[in-house]
């Protein structure tokens, strides 16, 4: 999972959120991504976390990934999680129509309720498309609330990992055209606080 | 394990998330204290950044020195206790760390509050009954009002025999000097803050606190405390922390939640005497279970565990076995619950214990808890059979107050410093009132009282006493300045004085290596420390820091430290280290009109800096005026008490009542630069 543990060095990191209904593959779309793994998840418990380091554009990039439970009862905690998150993916299965509507009704409200940051990106991702015979939910419909949200959209299959990588290259391109987004959230104002009060920080490392 | 619960699995996972976002805010305050942080407090700024060990790492795992690293061994056991599933593991470790802990503290609340899942009535019947054991036991331990006034006015007493033994014209001098030194004494306002300017997000409690039950927050409390004593731990994990017991820093931590859940912390500390007596008597079962067994191993634990003498051993084993269950006030606190305790025992404490130690495939867990707790008064107060190790004359631990061994699950160890006969050596440090198990050091008391008594004297001198009239227009440190032009007759008589100083500067530097050692060895019992000390004796405590800082990277043992007319420089000691090694508050009370602090130190203080006279700036230290109420050196002996009362130390964030002003003109003149 960690295979880049020795990069110490990257130009930015990134904070990106996986939202949805619970069972819709949000977990098993990061363990796709990070570990190019597919199995059978338990529903997550309140907040999972996963590191990735990728490059791309020549950027070096530190990916830190908030996965988020579906459970209503966890509602409550995720809240807390939109907070300067540059990258928001919302996640649904495309063969239960339900997690779809949910997007307008809770999830989409949930974004603009929570997040601290008007332009961070966000992406529509429908999971599953591996049971195309189950599909509930057309792609047409998925573009057409991307367009109208103002969303990227893109269909995977966590299982398949047909698209996964996609997904997430795609929502970090458009995090990167972004220069308010890098601003912010990037490790260049964190080494600026670090200066602000480096008596501190190096004493500490040095006592010990 | 997951029956014997009070709580539901989902307020498991909240309570988990609170404590670990508690530990690392905790740490965070070691070196920016509540209300100390930028004004404006406003979120993402400097003052809400991890506390960095140097490298600007974005996530926990890279950063082994926080708290909440798995490497510290103090958040992981507390997960596994709770039985919350490896899986969330990270992210509650990541959530703790990274991020602000205001936004998520309400948002775990709520999920505290609002989960009623499961088995729901059974639950809060259980939870009921263990908040009504709770406040039974609390009120049995606050102290009845007419034993305190006994107290008052036994302090009073001695106070009187103190000022009437130093009847001098010293505090004449010095109060006098008090009213010309504005520009000191109205800095204090600034230097502690009151209580209304600390941050208002963490003195206030959370909105979402109001949701919460008071009975679940005590259930959440004592659940995770027991967690907190438990303290299993997977063999194979390289966890820093080598001790089992009450570490200091889970209960800063416990302490800060607390806060946040306006919950009075004598309730915790009644909690703590609750999960002692359970934890007890399911040691007395297992000790009994395995003398049968094998007595001989047994036996070569309890050596293994202390290193002093037979007689610390024997007593420590045979009050780890008896223990806080024996002590009568317990017996009757808890006695008056029993019908309620008879379900509750079984519930939370036998059996929730017995359950985890045999998950974990052994009884090491509650055994060395009780181990822990009991053998510290015989720990302590053997210890005057080792004082041959450190080359000190004397050094043995004196029980104040009624509290040991009665399951008190905190330590409080008193050093004075400046001492004309032997009872003050614990007579200042009698009638506070607080709940943990008091002792004070007798150290050296030949070179004290000689040391303490040719000062008095000198400063007594018609001499001294004219210079120092001359003198009390200013401060302690401006006047010693002038004084490079003191008469010959009077710098003649210092030479006595110096020579004896400098031998109980050296005795205290190796009475804080003992005390280290007394701690290193957990002596005490592995429980959390807080060390208070004046004059010589806070140096002491100061050495001893320094000294565990040689070997420790954490503070694991010391809770909080209060020094008094700290007779330590300020830049020629490593105040950053000393830091470290304390888990909670540090608080350094100063007097601008010390005049034998000043007299003493005299030699380095202008260029070193003196904590005992000013302020020792220094992230995490709280440095207290004390001007107002210290008239003299020696009226430390009976003024600390007053001070501690003002310092509020059972409170989380630093406060200092301030005292009235002495005088009106005080605030009236301001100087000129």
């Amino acid at each position: 999972m960690e295979a880049s543990s020795s990069q110490q060095d990257f130009d930015y990191l990134l904070k990106l959120l996986l939202i949805g209904d619970s069972g819709v593959g949000k977990s098993s779309l990061l363990l796709s991504f990070t570990s190019d793994a597919f199995e059978d998840l338990s529903p997550t418990i309140g907040v999972d976390f996963k590191i990735k380091h990728v490059t791309v554009n020549g950027k070096k990039l530190k990916l830190a990934i908030w996965d988020t439970a579906g459970q209503e009862r966890f509602r409550t905690l995720t809240s807390s999680y939109y907070r300067g998150a540059q990258g928001i993916i919302m996640v649904y299965d495309v063969t239960r129509r339900e997690t779809f509507t949910n997007l307008s009704e809770i999830w989409a409200r949930e974004i603009d309720l929570y997040s601290t940051n008007p332009d961070c990106i966000k992406m529509l991702v429908g999971n599953k498309v591996d049971k195309e015979s189950d599909r509930a939910v057309s792609k047409k419909e998925g573009i057409d609330f991307a367009r109208q949200y103002g969303c990227l959209f893109l269909e995977c299959s966590a299982k398949t990992r047909v698209n996964v990588e996609q997904c997430f290259e795609e929502l970090i391109l458009k995090i990167l055209e972004t220069p308010s987004l890098l601003a912010e959230g990037s490790i260049g104002v964190k080494r600026n606080i670090f200066k602000q009060a480096p008596p501190e920080s190096s004493a500490t490392s040095s006592c010990c | 394990m997951a029956t014997t619960s009070f709580l539901s699995p989902t307020q498991r996972y909240g309570a988990g998330a609170l404590f670990a976002l508690a530990l690392h805010q905790a740490q965070m305050h070691q070196t920016r204290p509540l209300g100390m942080l930028d004004p404006d407090g406003e979120d993402d700024g400097p003052g809400e950044e991890r506390p960095s060990s140097g490298s600007s790492s974005d996530s926990v795992s890279e950063d082994p020195d926080l708290w909440v690293h798995e490497n510290s061994g103090l958040l992981l056991p507390v997960f596994r206790f709770l039985d919350i599933d490896k899986v969330a593991w990270l992210g509650l470790e990541e959530t703790a760390g990274s991020s602000p802990a205001k936004h998520h503290v309400g948002a775990f609340l709520r999920l505290l509050a609002e989960d009623t899942s499961v088995n729901s009535s059974e639950s809060s019947d259980q939870q009921l009954a263990l908040s009504k054991a709770i406040d039974s036991l609390t009120l049995s331990m606050e102290t009845n009002p007419a034993s305190s006034k006994s107290k008052k006015e036994k302090h009073q007493e001695y106070e009187n025999e103190c000022r009437e033994k130093l009847s001098t014209n010293e505090a004449k001098v010095n109060s006098e000097a008090t009213v010309t030194m504005p520009e000191t004494s109205s800095t204090s306002n600034i230097e502690s803050p009151s209580p209304d300017l600390t941050c208002a997000f963490e003195e206030e409690p959370v909105e979402e606190v109001k949701m919460l039950s008071y009975e679940r927050k005590l259930a959440v409390l004592y659940e995770l405390l027991t967690a907190c004593l438990a303290d299993i731990r997977d063999n194979d994990k390289k966890s820093a922390r080598r001790r089992k017991g009450y570490d200091a820093r889970h209960r800063v931590a416990l302490r800060l939640l607390a806060t946040w859940l306006d919950i009075n912390w004598v309730k915790m500390e009644a909690i703590e005497m609750m999960v002692a007596c359970s934890a007890m008597a399911v040691a007395k079962e297992k000790e009994k279970e395995e003398e049968s067994q094998s007595p001989k191993s047994s036996w070569a634990k309890w050596k293994r565990g202390g290193i002093i003498g037979a007689a610390a051993l024997t007593g420590g084993a045979l009050l780890a076995i008896t223990g806080g269950l024996a002590a009568p006030a317990i017996a009757a606190g808890l006695s008056a619950l029993a019908p309620t305790l008879g379900t509750l025992i079984p519930v939370i404490g036998a059996s929730g214990f017995a359950a985890v130690a045999s998950a974990a495939g052994t009884v090491a867990g509650s055994v060395a808890v009780a181990a822990s707790f009991g053998a510290a008064g015989a720990g302590l107060t053997g210890t005057k059979m080792a004082r041959r190790i450190g080359s000190v004359d004397e050094f043995e631990f004196k029980a104040i107050g009624e509290n040991q061994n009665q399951g008190r699950l905190a330590v409080e160890i008193l050093v004075s410093g400046f001492v004309f006969d032997e009872e003050d050596f614990v007579r200042p440090w009698e009638g506070q009132s607080d709940n943990l198990e008091r002792y004070a050091i007798q150290w050296e008391s030949k070179n004290l009282i000689s040391v303490s008594t040719a000062i008095q004297d000198w400063l007594t001198s018609r001499i001294a006493m004219e210079l120092m009239k001359q003198g009390a227009m200013m401060t302690v440190l401006s006047t010693l300045l002038t004084a490079l032009a003191w008469p010959a007759a009077l710098l003649a008589a210092t030479d006595f004085i110096d020579s004896k100083w400098t031998i109980a500067l050296d005795r205290s530097e190796k009475a804080g290596k003992l005390l280290a050692e007394v701690l290193r060895k957990g002596l005490h019992g592995n429980r959390p420390v807080t060390l208070i000390g004046f004059s010589l004796g806070a140096r002491v405590i100061f050495k001893c820091l320094e000294v565990l800082a040689e070997t420790e990277h954490t503070a694991e043992f010391v809770e909080r430290v209060v020094l008094l007319g700290a007779p330590i420089s300020i830049q020629d000691e490593n105040w950053k280290a000393a830091r470290k090694m304390v888990a909670g508050r540090f608080v350094n009370a100063y007097s601008t009109n010390d005049w034998t602090l000043g007299f003493a130190f005299r030699a380095s203080m202008f260029s070193k800096g003196l904590a005992g006279i000013q302020p020792a700036d220094f992230p995490g230290i709280e440095n207290v005026n004390v001007t107002e109420l210290i008239e003299g050196h020696s009226s430390y002996l009976w003024a600390t008490h007053d001070i501690l009362d003002r310092l509020e130390l059972d409170t989380y964030y630093p406060t200092f009542r301030i005292p009235p002003p002495r005088n009106s003109e005080n605030s009236s003149s301001k100087k000129s630069p």
